[in-house]
């Protein structure tokens, strides 16, 4: 490719490959760009990715980054966004740092919405929530009320979860909170400690999600929601279970493209520290070893008169292997202090190149395309590493993506999740809810992504070639149906939508509702074919200009809207 | 440990009859002219997690039993369904223990990758993919074989969950768990929905062919939704995940508009503890769901079907030869496969046994991998699938086919 611009047929090149990249990446995300694409894009002419194309229709600035650094835009976003400056840029970067720096939000909105939604065990404590719902459940486990007791802090988890993203300001701690989630993945069905998805939400992915990532490395790996899920709590000397170690090199830390297969771990080459370049399974076996004893403090029966039973972590020293290890080249002396083996791992993984890259690349998917170029993930990387020891390590990384030039020419790469449209569409009709009937996260599940319902421990995957399949697509058209009619009601919760009084009374034709609408909810305007065809289902039998009868408005308003948002143009940003 | 699903059920019963009072008469004589299917419809059962072969087709018999036993003393496997002298199944499949003695099923031992992997992820896009040690391609193995012999069919392939990567890149692919959730609501506008949505999503985007696809499929399927589908010969499929997907398959096998593939995933199996409790326990419940969905889908398509449908169960990787201490077994390499069908010369169990022995042993540690798993869908191919350019779809492959002579 000699030049930039693209020929229809190169397109469709490009995007076959990029298509498979990404789809790839999903399960192994650091998928080198540079060695699928087929056509090289002369990095001065344009930092504008492949994928970016399947846009046609670029946005403003302000809508760019109000749709990508939010769960979507509500009415009014877009005039508190032209407030924070002269500029758009200037605007950008004070959004960004206000973001970042959520305590200085005023977020007394949501949390009057928050504490009108009557939550009974999120404040518990870990401590409580496992002496409460764990236990000493007040129920017979023969009734359902046991049951309902147990899952309760987890189900007001969901609620609380889609209630702040729907509302609550801190719009780019939601974003990361739900990466977190997802990269470091518990299965909320899981066998054993439910009810500590709360604490493990709260005190570990949220607290440590702007913060430092070896810190927040050894808040997952000591909390009993993982070592429940990733059966490290019945690893042992006598038998290490290898299954969180596994995941915590492949998944949390270096990637499967550090992975380098089972081969002797001699054989690996080492960087200037003496520090293996990539891992081996020998390397995972050792760790293993080195994570042995880390476990919970709950009832099992071969120690219980030792222990308290507080549901907390716990260095379990008998069943620690205390001879001598080696991990990433690096010779782990036997007989160390309490989990200093353990820690030694976590050093090397957080503080390793390969980490800093997988994590960046990861974070440059979430927020700029399902393959960002390899530009800003260095930049991301160089972040990561320089302040690695820093208390808000991790916000630095973020704020170096987001203020990159990459950021601003990325529109139209991102095809919204399930969880991210069913919220966006709550947010552009100004839906009112206090708790979220069931039914809608019914929905989301046919969607494909139940809230922390993902059962393997990669998390739900981040690039659209996994969402854009008929059921996901069917069922978001659905929620959007269900939404503008009033649909969502069930045992007493409810989503309201009044989309009639929220347009003004003066638009009656068709063709005024449709731009009225079109610009509200997509905040661009579209082809003409396309808006003709939503003027239609506005028109009916009516002519498209003349004044439409108020019956008429008030039974086809709801349905112009619902096809608003099961549009295309909707469900990119 | 069961969710608490009622709320959700009875929304949806709410919603149905909303829906039913609303909806009208649409799309409800959708007519299109039979297909006949000159190839077997293909059947993919991927069982996520990693199967624990070893406790799936045990040795029976000779040194490796003692072996097995002394490698597996809590979860070994007693009372097994004798295959030949030298192996026997899992009770817990049974059902399946009688299409292989009637000659439908078969078994393939010590099959799987030829890379070294114990990681899911990387093991299933290799298998998927269908090149191994390479993940750097546009497309899967289904994608290429459906490319390479064409698609003509209104239903040429669907997916009860999601998009495999096996059928990446491959955009007419309709993804639907049964015809009842597969409707587009509306408030009695719906005909006015799909003209919108029709132009809307006009376009060559990804997003735009899925919709697409999605109102295709919606014309097909919705006069399907709600019929309370009848399954023949008395079959009847569990209320489980597995048992309805299969059921949608034969519905839509049935619709006889030229299905050619079929996905169906069934996760669960990644056994790192508890895994059974002497024959039955956490992997005899799956194995007998898995067993009684295939048996039952079976029968339900031995109505004039099985002569032309081909079923492949398949995992990314077999576990362990040695139990680790929470009763579990951990990643592994050599794996069992079955095939189905009224094609398959079934009744026996193909591959070389490598045994289990120290020296043996994948990394001293694993059953071996024997049979490259390609052997095995590239006879499928050429013999079931009218495919016989088995390199278009295993790029690498061609020169060591070697077929089994497992179908006819």
């Amino acid at each position: 490719m000699q030049t930039k611009k693209l020929t229809r047929r190169d397109f469709l090149k490009i995007s076959g490959a990029v298509a498979a990249a990404s789809a790839l990446a999903a399960c192994a995300p650091e998928q080198q760009s540079t060695s699928v694409a087929p056509v090289q894009i002369n990095p001065q002419e344009s930092v504008v990715t492949p994928q970016a194309q399947i846009s046609t229709n670029p946005v403003s600035l302000p809508i760019l980054t109000l749709s990508r650094l939010t769960f979507g835009i509500r009415p009014g976003d877009l005039d508190l966004f032209n407030a924070l400056g002269a500029t758009d840029d200037e605007r950008l970067v004070n959004f960004v740092t206000q973001q970042l720096n959520p305590d200085s939000i005023d977020d007394s909105e949501f949390e009057s919405r928050y504490n009108a939604a009557g939550f009974e065990t999120l404040h518990k404590t870990h401590e409580q929530l496992y002496y409460d719902h764990i236990a000493n459940n007040q129920y017979d486990s023969n009734d359902d009320a046991y049951w309902q007791w147990y899952s309760k802090p987890a189900y007001e988890l969901v609620d609380a979860t889609i209630l702040r993203a729907t509302y609550s300001k801190k719009q780019i701690v939601e974003i990361l909170a739900d990466f977190w989630h997802n990269h470091f993945n518990v299965y909320f069905w899981q066998d054993d400690g439910i009810p500590l998805l709360v604490s493990y939400n709260r005190d570990v992915l949220r607290k440590h999600a702007l913060g430092n990532f070896r810190q927040m490395l050894e808040a997952v790996a000591t909390h009993p929601s993982m070592l429940y899920y990733l059966n490290q709590n019945n690893s042992n000397d006598a038998g290490p279970n290898e299954n969180f170690a596994r995941e915590l090199f492949e998944l949390h830390t270096l990637g499967a493209e550090n992975y380098l297969g089972v081969q002797d771990p001699n054989n690996v080459p080492k960087d200037a520290n003496g520090i293996a370049i990539g891992y081996v399974d020998n390397d995972v076996y050792e760790s293993a070893r080195a994570l042995t004893g880390w476990r919970v403090d709950d009832d099992i029966y071969e120690y219980e008169n030792e222990i308290g039973k507080t549901g907390n972590f716990i260095y379990y020293k008998p069943w620690h292997d205390r001879f001598n290890k080696l991990v990433l080249g690096k010779y782990i002396p036997s007989d160390q202090e309490d989990m200093k083996d353990g820690r030694d791992v976590l050093d090397l993984l957080a503080y390793h190149e390969g980490t800093a890259r997988h994590i960046a690349r990861k974070l440059c998917k979430r927020f700029i395309g399902d393959l960002p170029p390899d530009s800003v993930v260095q930049a991301a990387a160089n972040t990561f590493i320089e302040f690695r020891s820093a208390p808000d390590q991790l916000k630095r990384v973020v704020e170096t993506i987001l203020l990159s030039a990459e950021f601003k020419q990325s529109w139209g790469t991102k095809f919204k999740r399930p969880f991210e449209a069913v919220i966006s569409m709550m947010r552009a009709l100004n839906s009112e809810f206090t708790r979220i009937p069931d039914g809608s996260m019914w929905m989301l599940g046919l969607m494909g992504q139940a809230l922390f319902e993902r059962r393997s421990p990669d998390g739900y995957p981040d690039v659209k070639e996994a969402w854009a399949n008929s059921m996901s697509m069917l069922y978001r058209w659905n929620f959007a149906v269900s939404l503008a009619e009033n649909w969502f009601e069930d045992e007493g919760r409810k989503i309201t939508t009044d989309i009639y009084n929220q347009t003004p009374a003066e638009i009656r034709s068709a063709t005024g509702l449709a731009d009225f609408w079109i610009n509200r909810i997509l905040n661009q305007t579209l082809s003409d074919e396309n808006r003709n065809a939503i003027i239609q289902v506005m028109a009916q039998e009516y002519g498209w200009d003349e004044t439409l009868p108020e019956d008429h408005v008030q039974y086809v308003l709801p349905a112009m809207v619902e096809v608003i948002l099961m549009s295309p143009e909707f469900q990119l940003k | 440990m069961q969710k608490n699903i009622l709320p959700r059920r009875q929304f949806l019963q709410g919603c149905s009859a909303a829906i039913a009072e609303m909806v009208g008469a649409r799309l409800t004589n959708l007519a299109f002219a039979k297909q006949d299917n000159p190839y077997d419809t293909l059947v993919v059962v991927f069982l996520r997690g990693g199967w624990d072969a070893l406790n799936v087709v045990t040795p029976i018999s000779g040194d490796d039993r003692g072996i097995y036993e002394k490698a597996r003393p809590d979860i070994k496997i007693n009372n097994l369904l004798p295959l030949n002298d030298q192996f026997g199944l899992h009770p817990a499949l049974s059902p399946l223990y009688d299409l292989y003695q009637q000659g439908k099923a078969g078994v393939v031992h010590a099959v799987g990758l030829d890379v070294d992997t114990r990681s899911h992820f990387d093991a299933q896009e290799y298998i998927e993919l269908g090149t191994p040690g390479n993940k750097s391609v546009a497309s899967g193995w289904i994608t290429r074989h459906l490319q390479a012999t064409g698609v003509s069919s209104i239903l040429p392939t669907i997916s009860t969950s999601g998009l495999p990567t096996s059928l990446l890149n491959f955009v007419p692919t309709v993804s639907l768990s049964s015809p009842e959730e597969f409707s587009l609501w509306d408030n009695g506008l719906g005909e006015s929905h799909m003209t919108a949505l029709r132009q809307l999503y006009k376009g060559d985007s990804i997003v735009h062919r899925a919709g697409a696809r999605t109102l295709d499929a919606l014309d097909i399927v919705s006069p399907l939704s709600g019929n309370g589908y009848q399954p023949s010969n008395g079959a009847t499929y569990n209320d489980d995940e597995f048992g309805l997907q299969l059921k949608t398959v034969a519905q839509m096998i049935k619709l006889d508009a030229g299905l050619r593939v079929a996905t169906v995933d069934f996760g669960g199996w990644d056994t790192h503890e508890y895994q059974n409790d002497g024959n039955g326990g956490y992997m005899g419940d799956l194995l007998n769901s898995l067993a009684s969905g295939l048996a039952n889908f079976y029968l339900d398509l031995d109505s004039g079907y099985t002569e032309k449908l081909s079923v492949v169960v398949v995992s990314e990787f077999g576990r362990r030869l040695v139990q680790n201490d929470s009763y579990g077994t951990d990643h592994g390499h050599g794996n069992v496969m079955f095939t189905l069908g009224g094609n398959v010369n079934g009744g026996q169990v193909y591959g070389n046994w490598p045994g289990l022995g120290n020296e043996q042993l994948y990394d001293h540690a694993d059953l071996a991998v024997t049979t490259d798993y390609r052997q095995i869908l590239s006879e499928l191919l050429s013999k079931r699938l009218g495919n016989n350019d088995v390199e278009s779809v295993f790029p690498g492959f061609s020169g060591s086919y070697n077929p089994l002579g497992m179908f006819r």
